[in-house]
């Protein structure tokens, strides 16, 4: 009863309206800010894996294929689909271009033998390499020696194999193969040219989604153009780009304005990757302002009332209460409303996180964990409390004399 | 544990030069090259209105710091205390009635004396009701403070000064609302308190003293 007594002195001119303007206030800017900040994180993992649809910081480009000139076969004629040194080196300097690598084709005959159980699979193929930095898997034992026994990896297309299960084996009667099945499968592979002929042993190390080939470790392709090839090999006719940022626009303009061509519509996953970024930056700013014009509406009711009381308080620390005894009542209103809007923001952001992990799970992306944004949250709380706990303290010291 | 209060070429600011005229010239405290009260012992500074008595109060008390000299707490200066030790010396050490009182007025009498005695635990429940018995207020225990004559606004003041344990007692003007016969009743209760603690009473006056037994008279 005695202990009420401070309290219902202090109490006077706390204004419940104020208070609960900035908890609505406060709670909605906080969760605006964590709900985009977590849905960009789910987001930006779809990103961080290379494997996904939105993947798209890197850029597959080649020129375009005009005419019939690549159907007679007269000497030089596809030297209009390959680029030059000179513009190889114009695409590095673009500020949107980290990386430019480009693709080494076979310059021989290449011929593929898959024993299945009996059934040999035999057919004509064609192989490429890229600089290792490009790939999208880094599967075990990449690389190549010359003169080794150890079987060449192969990386090919996520397409190929969806195209061999669903298209071939179902109509064939085949057996269908994952992925992990498919590393054991012997592979042996006929390299012919410049008057030679050898077999080498070869086994699929991985799948790419984002190359649109079959890649070989470059060592293995450059000993084997050496030794296979009828002519030297020239500059590339595709190139891989690594961009500096997901769906640069200026990425897309260069590339129209030299007529070149981007594999598949990857920039198009890219555009939206970078709108989603605009967007939830934008959303994180509301939600950022609506916060801090809370934060100012506390502050300004805490001036407010401490400087309504300020009387009590002097008089009470006449009476020789500490100004920690008497802030106190008024610190723990601010924590416990500050503590009930971070469980609600948390909440929703978690109701929120669970809404749309359904949705997004059906586009194959699983979300990631919600606690680093709780903890962003909490920090961001934490800093809020701190501040208004400071004002409290430094005005009712101010109240001392 | 303050043992004396001594003040040196205190002068509060508003009196800053006029040293050499009246109220300042002929006052036994103000820009004396050394004022010292100790306890036990009872003094009475009598004072014209506007003489600064209760700016001396306040002085000594830390609430105003609007003063040139010095005041030392048993040599150390008051001004180098810091906030939570005049907390504690409130609370131990100096017992203070303001002479406006400075009650809270949506409070009950009883409240107004319980919010000091439940910092300092120092009074029973029982003695606080004595007190009150005997300052003729029984009657108002839960009256709002704000409802009491001044009067009785004085003697609840009081009681609730007395509600701590004390070196020094300053009253300001303790007995300026009170008959002949009730300030006989609080001299009574202020003295016994003080022998009690071994302590010294400071008390002002402008004319009406509390009717202490033995005391030493300054002028301001």
């Amino acid at each position: 009863m005695s202990k009420n007594i401070v309290w219902r002195l202090l109490r006077r001119n706390i204004s419940a309206g104020q208070l609960a303007g900035y908890a609505l206030a406060n709670l909605a800017g906080l969760a605006i800010v964590l709900t985009a900040i977590q849905f960009y994180r789910d987001i930006t993992t779809v990103w961080d894996d290379e494997d996904s649809f939105i993947s798209n910081d890197y850029l597959i480009i080649s020129k375009k294929v005009t005419g019939l000139g690549s159907f007679f076969p007269s000497g030089d004629a596809d030297t209009s689909t390959r680029f030059t040194q000179a513009e190889i080196s114009d695409i590095a300097s673009q500020p949107w271009a980290r990386k430019v690598g480009g693709f080494t084709p076979a310059a021989f005959n290449v011929y593929a033998k898959v024993d299945f159980g009996g059934n040999a699979l035999q057919s004509a193929l064609f192989l490429e390499s890229i600089p290792d930095d490009y790939f999208d898997v880094s599967p075990e034992g990449w690389d190549y020696t010359p003169g080794s026994t150890e079987p060449v990896p192969v990386i090919i297309s996520k397409d190929y194999l969806t195209l061999y299960n669903f298209g071939f084996a179902t109509s064939r009667g085949m057996p269908q193969i994952s992925e992990e099945m498919i590393g054991l499968i012997p592979l042996r592979l006929s390299l012919s040219g410049n008057g030679k002929q050898t077999w080498v042993n070869a086994r699929i190390a991985g799948f790419s989604s984002r190359l649109n080939t079959i890649a070989v470790p470059e060592e293995f392709m450059q000993w084997a153009n050496r030794e296979f090839a009828d002519k030297p090999v020239e500059s590339p006719s595709r190139l891989i780009i690594m961009l500096n940022r997901a769906g640069d626009p200026s990425a897309d303009s260069y590339l129209k304005a030299h007529e070149y061509e981007s594999a598949g519509d990857k920039t198009d996953n890219g555009k939206a990757a970078y709108f989603l970024s605009v967007v939830t930056t934008v959303v994180i700013a509301v939600g950022a302002i609506i916060s801090l014009l809370a934060f100012f509406i506390l502050i300004l009711s805490i001036y407010l009332l401490l400087q309504k009381n300020r009387r009590k308080l002097h008089d009470l620390m006449q009476l020789g209460y500490s100004p920690a005894q008497v802030s106190r009542h008024y610190m723990s209103i601010v924590v416990a409303i500050n503590a009930t809007v971070y469980i609600l923001a948390a909440l929703i952001v978690i109701c929120a996180t669970n809404w749309w992990s359904s949705t997004l799970s059906t586009l194959g992306v699983q979300g990631t964990s919600t606690i680093p944004t709780l903890l962003i949250g909490l920090a961001i709380i934490l800093l809020i409390t701190a501040v208004n706990l400071l004002v409290i303290a430094r005005k009712t010291r101010a109240a001392f004399r | 544990m303050i043992n004396n209060i001594t003040l040196r070429r205190v002068l509060p600011r508003v009196f800053r030069g006029s040293e050499t005229e009246t109220p300042v010239r002929d006052s036994e405290i103000w820009m004396r090259e050394e004022v010292t009260f100790s306890r036990p012992g009872n003094y009475i500074i009598e004072a014209e209105s506007g003489t600064g008595k209760s700016s001396l109060c306040a002085f000594i008390y830390g609430s105003r710091t609007d003063y040139d000299g010095e005041i030392l707490f048993d040599g150390t200066p008051a001004s180098s205390l810091g906030i939570n030790r005049w907390c504690e010396l409130r609370c131990r050490s100096l017992a203070y009635l303001p002479q406006e009182m400075r009650l809270f007025p949506e409070l009950t009498a009883m409240e107004n004396i319980r919010i000091k005695n439940r910092l300092t635990d120092f009074r029973t429940e029982a003695e606080i009701l004595d007190m009150m018995r005997r300052l003729e207020l029984e009657e108002k225990v839960n009256s709002p403070a704000g409802l009491l004559s001044v009067g009785q606004q004085q003697r609840v003041a009081i009681i609730r000064a007395l509600c701590q344990p004390f070196d020094f007692l300053l009253i300001d003007e303790p007995v300026s609302h009170l008959d002949a016969r009730n300030n006989r009743t609080v001299a009574q209760l202020i003295e016994e308190a003080a022998i009690a603690a071994n302590a010294a009473v400071i008390a002002t006056s402008v004319g009406n003293k509390i009717t202490l037994r033995e005391y030493e008279l300054m002028r301001l």
